[in-house]
Parts: structure tokens; C-alpha cells; sequence
């Protein structure tokens, strides 16, 4: 599995590839809580390059839901492939995460989002970004 | 009862998620071999996937001491696939039926998943005597 983070203005995405299993969670725990501690409260995760999400992947989306939400924020997850969609649908998770087809939407999620709030810290373009392998 | 078949394949992994990948790689062959579509092969890595995470998070204590075992069956148009372990065992009749898991991080949500996305699972477990989960998935065009 791959992640790559970037912070975009107010904006974090975690960026994910590969095989999402109770092996690699652990990676994708470490990237989010990351973007956490780096005060991002608005948080792109694109699955897009994903080939498998199991249902430790998935709690790891939901904790970090749930944390987003305790402090004011919201999560949107990128996903097309139908084999991981499916897994989202079946868990009966994909409104709680908000899967959105494309980046584009799921960006407009979060700015309408933030809009609804108004509480959006405002951050230096390209801050932060690194990668994880 | 699984039926004997010549084509059975028998893996042990250790007690550890990294070789979760390894599981599942060999759905992908014998599924295909089988002649489950894309979409079927793709449910079953999902279960068996879960299946042997299933043990790993319970089998043994959490710990990474035991070994799981996983025979793959594949026949014209079917793959089984049985999970087996040594480990604690429990009650089957105290797993959840009915609908998803109130969704959490905490959990529960991979034995629904092989349920949903297979044909058939069969869970045989008694406290102490190690936990056996049979799962099969047919060709569905």
C-alpha cells in the first residue's frame, strides 16, 4: 500500500493505493492522525488507486469520521472502483463517509461543508505534504 | 461436509495480518481456474480475507502465535475455501444475524461481509476447540 498526504489551503487529502487489509491499516491510521495533529479539520481521503478495502480499512475511515465530527469537521472519500464501492454498500457506510466518483465532487462536499460551519482555518498552499510507502 | 476433490490446496500462515495478501492471492488463480467472473473472485478475496482476519483478531488471543489454516476447493464453476484454526473456539449461535453492524471502529463488521458476499458460510466452533468457517462462492455470469 501507498499514502501520500498533502494540506491544500484548509483543505488535507490522504491519498491511498494498493491493498487496504489489517496489515496496512496501521498506515493509513498514522497518515490520518497526522493530518489531525496538523490542526486539518476538513479531509479529503482518495481511494482512487485502491485495489481491496477489508472492514478493518473501513473502521479506520469511520474512527476518523467520528473525530472529525467531535471537533467540527467533516471526511469525504474518493472511490470508483465498483469492487471497493461495493464493500462501502454492503457495509452499510457509504453515506456516513461520504464516497463521492471524483475529487471534484468530494472537494465540494467539504467546501460547502466548511461554508455551513464557518469556522475554516485558512493554511499556506502545499504545507505539510509528504509520503508514505 | 466438503466434497474430496484432487484440486484441494492446502496453505498454513502464520498468525500475522501481513499475510493477509498471501490469502487472498490465491482466490484470484483458483477462482478464475473455477470460472468465477471478475466480480465473484473479487467477493471471495473480500471473505476470505475477513475470514482469516476473523481468526487472527480472535483465535489466538490476538496474539501472532498461531498458524491459520486455509484449504482452497475449486470445481467447475464453484470455489470453497475453509478457514480453520486451533485457537479459543466460541459459540456460534451467539453470532449477530439480521442486517450490517451498526457501523464502528470497533469492529464486527467481517463475518457480515462474508456472508454477503458469498453463496454460502458455515461457522462450526465450541469454546476451546478452534473455529472452522467454510465459505462458497459460485459463478454467478
Amino acid at each position: 500500500m501507498r499514502i501520500s498526504t498533502a494540506t491544500e489551503d484548509w483543505l488535507g487529502a490522504v491519498t491511498v493505493s494498493g491493498e487496504l487489509d489489517a496489515g496496512t491499516a496501521p498506515l493509513l491510521r498514522e497518515a490520518l492522525d497526522e493530518q489531525l495533529a496538523r490542526g486539518i479539520r476538513w479531509l479529503l481521503v482518495d481511494l482512487q488507486g485502491l485495489d481491496f478495502i477489508g472492514s478493518v480499512g473501513i473502521g479506520e475511515l469511520i474512527r476518523i469520521t467520528k473525530r472529525l465530527g467531535e471537533i467540527g469537521g467533516d471526511l469525504a472519500v474518493v472511490c470508483q472502483r465498483p469492487n471497493v464501492r461495493r464493500v462501502f454498500e454492503i457495509s452499510g457506510t457509504s453515506e456516513l463517509l461520504h464516497l463521492h466518483q471524483d475529487r471534484a465532487a468530494a472537494r465540494r462536499f467539504l467546501e460547502a461543508s466548511c461554508r455551513e460551519r464557518q469556522t475554516a482555518t485558512p493554511r499556506e498552499e502545499g504545507e505539510g505534504d509528504g509520503q508514505t510507502e | 461436509m466438503a466434497k474430496p476433490s484432487e484440486d484441494m490446496i492446502e496453505l498454513t500462515i502464520p498468525c500475522h495480518p501481513r499475510y493477509l495478501g498471501v490469502a487472498r492471492l490465491l482466490v484470484g488463480g483458483l477462482g478464475a481456474q473455477a470460472g468465477l467472473s471478475v466480480d465473484d473472485v473479487d467477493d471471495m478475496k473480500v471473505a476470505v480475507s475477513e475470514a482469516v482476519t476473523n481468526v487472527m483478531d480472535h483465535a489466538y488471543g490476538g496474539g501472532t502465535q498461531g498458524r491459520v489454516l486455509v484449504r482452497y476447493r475449486p470445481s467447475a464453476g464453484e470455489l470453497a475455501v475453509e478457514v480453520e484454526d486451533t485457537g479459543a473456539g466460541f459459540d456460534p449461535s451467539r453470532l449477530p444475524a439480521g442486517g450490517p453492524p451498526k457501523p464502528g471502529p470497533e469492529g464486527g463488521l467481517g463475518l457480515y461481509l462474508v456472508r454477503e458476499l458469498t453463496d454460502s458460510m458455515k461457522v462450526e466452533s465450541a469454546p476451546g476447540s478452534g473455529t472452522k468457517i467454510t465459505i462458497t462462492k459460485r459463478h454467478h455470469g
